[in-house]
């Protein structure tokens, strides 16, 4: 059991470093930094001298190579395979050390959805970064981090946890968790549409607390690519259609967060309180700064973690307010 | 009347006020000569309200604790005096307008550093590093060392190396300070299992920290001098100070009675006020 807990400890430390270079490969528009799968121009980990580069370009004559868009997605992929390694081992232990028929269950779950996961990674590349397929890769590397921490509260069987008791808390934790994958998403469709800098200006957006919008374009999620969808393909409009909802979102999420933050403050449960706090703190203020200072690349990368702290949180909250 | 006195105390009011002391200290030396006396005013203001606030706080996360503690009893949330939600109500009313009173008046940094070491105590402190780890009140004592940081800011708008060389002066005190009196406190945090040093550790190995933790003070005491930010004054004063201090913990290391432990503890609020002091006077007599 022992070996469960630590295995999956290092998975949701390993799952937010994959979370991170994802991101990562996104911000620096690297998505089709290979444009195969699973090689890179070929190549097991990307060409690296003029001969290796020359056969590069050869083979992919469509797709100047660049080194720099290369190696995010290479490590990327890398880190992430790790992750599906440790997925079978930890699968291995279930069988091995625990008699635990639930346990077995979510760690198979877990290396199926792994699986999917890198399928997933395949159809990025080779949809050329259709939106929803990039949208549905990082609900699926946020889902991968949950499974992990999931296994690791069940492994681990904590005290403090045990003790915890949160009464009445079921329906508004429900309704953060729901109101948070929908900021998710809207965030995620910001990002992988290019709408983050479609408003440059807080709190007005373009001058304007009601900007000229196109939502009916901005989220039709069967938009046509074009040979490939990078640095994206709305019209400015629709862009800050995407870009305004992930705002409005923030504010309900605030709000959701203030009711539930205030019902565990009064129920003895302040450390999850002040941790929604002060994520939520962060999370609002990472938002502001990249839209006022322009996308600043670890600033963004922070703002993508800081969404994965703020799910694991809540769904913590959800775990114990719906569990017997 | 005694509803307002409640709500007083419910921001500890002596903490606060030593607070303001060493903010006001870092507002005084930022500037030869005292250019504004209502930006000090209004920032020891907005300062205040954000450090009562942070205290009120932590009373609420702590009001079953306090119940159970004779140092802490007294205080207005275990008396009964105040619902934990009226007090919660309280602190938040406080610390927004305290926040709004540091950004329209006096500047964003100042804000932003306020708030945070209000986070730092009210919540990373209170609520996970003290019941963490025997190292609470070392890191923990970051936010109650910010004063000057924010005092510095307030007149300046930058985070000043001398404003830090302040910081670090009250960080390195704070350890020695707390766990004197934890050492007499002992039984009563490890009743509430609250893992003060004395109660993990043991008592010998606590004043042994206490007399390392003098020394290191010492030698940060005279920093200012060194790097010319006070002058022979200042350097005196901090001398003779950091001596009677690692007097008080040498003579505690080597005694049992407990009750030097408190004399320990006393001597050490009136060694960081004396040294503020010195500061002041130094930078206006030279």
């Amino acid at each position: 059991m022992n070996d469960i807990k630590n295995l999956s400890f290092f998975g949701i430390c390993l799952a937010f470093v994959v979370i991170a270079l994802g991101a990562w490969t996104r911000l620096v528009d690297a998505g089709l930094g290979c444009p195969d799968w699973p090689g890179c121009y070929g190549f097991i980990v990307f060409p690296t001298n003029e001969a290796e580069i020359a056969l590069a370009e050869s083979r992919f004559p469509m797709f100047p190579y660049d080194i720099n868009k290369a190696i995010p997605e290479v490590v990327h992929r890398y880190f992430a395979a790790a992750l599906g390694l440790l997925a079978i081992a930890l699968v291995y232990f279930s069988f091995k050390q625990s008699e635990n028929k639930n346990i077995r269950a979510w760690t198979i779950g877990l290396l199926i959805f792994i699986c999917c996961q890198g399928l997933f990674g395949y159809l990025t590349v080779s949809l050329k970064l259709l939106p929803i397929i990039v949208t549905g890769h990082l609900f699926g590397g946020f889902t991968t981090l949950t499974l992990f921490f999931l296994i690791f509260l069940k492994a681990g069987n904590f005290q403090i946890l045990n003790k915890m008791t949160i009464p009445n808390l079921k329906t508004i934790a429900g309704v953060a968790l729901f109101v948070l994958i929908i900021q998710i998403f809207l965030g995620v469709w910001t990002s992988t549409n290019y709408a983050s800098l479609a408003c440059a200006d807080f709190p007005t957006c373009q001058g304007s607390y009601l900007p000229d919008m196109d939502f009916k374009n901005g989220f039709n999620l069967n938009q046509e690519v074009g040979p490939n969808y990078l640095y994206g393909l709305l019209d400015n409009p629709s862009r800050v259609a995407v870009h305004y909802s992930h705002r409005v979102s923030a504010l309900i999420v605030t709000l959701v967060f203030l009711i539930l933050m205030s019902k565990l403050w009064f129920s003895n449960a302040a450390p999850l309180a002040s941790s929604l706090g002060i994520l939520l703190l962060t999370q609002i203020s990472l938002g502001i700064i990249n839209v006022v200072y322009v996308l600043p690349l670890y600033v963004a990368i922070a703002h993508n973690l800081v969404a994965a702290l703020l799910l694991l949180t809540v769904f913590l909250i959800n775990y114990l307010a719906w569990k017997k | 009347m005694k509803l307002l006195r409640s709500y007083y105390l419910l921001c500890k009011p002596n903490v606060v006020y030593m607070m303001l002391i060493c903010a006001l200290v870092g507002m005084l030396l930022a500037e030869d000569s005292v250019s504004s006396i209502s930006t000090i005013i209004v920032a020891l203001l907005g300062i205040a309200l954000c450090s009562g606030s942070a205290a009120a706080i932590n009373q609420v996360i702590d009001r079953n604790a306090d119940a159970a503690m004779t140092r802490t009893d007294q205080r207005p949330l275990p008396q009964g005096e105040l619902s934990a939600f009226h007090a919660s109500s309280f602190a938040f009313v406080i610390g927004v307008i305290g926040a709004l009173i540091l950004y329209f008046y006096i500047n964003t940094l100042t804000m932003v550093l306020t708030l945070a070491s209000l986070i730092g105590y009210a919540f990373v402190y209170t609520v996970y590093l003290k019941r963490a780890t025997p190292q609470n009140i070392v890191i923990g004592g970051l936010a109650g060392a910010a004063p000057p940081l924010l005092g510095w800011a307030a007149i300046s708008n930058t985070v000043d190396p001398y404003a830090l060389l302040l910081v670090l002066i009250i960080f390195v005190w704070t350890p020695p300070h707390f766990w004197a009196l934890a050492i007499y406190r002992k039984d009563e945090y490890a009743k509430e299992s609250i893992p003060m040093l004395p109660v993990t550790h043991g008592v010998a190995f606590t004043k042994l920290q206490i007399v390392l933790y003098t020394i290191i003070l010492f030698i940060v005491s005279v920093l200012p001098y060194i790097v010319l930010m006070s002058g022979i004054v200042y350097l005196i004063s901090a001398i003779i100070l950091s001596s009677i201090f690692m007097y008080y913990s040498i003579k505690l290391y080597l005694s049992d009675d407990d009750a030097i432990a408190m004399k320990t503890f006393n001597f050490s609020i009136y060694y960081i006020f004396l040294i503020f002091i010195a500061l002041l006077l130094d930078h206006y007599l030279i």
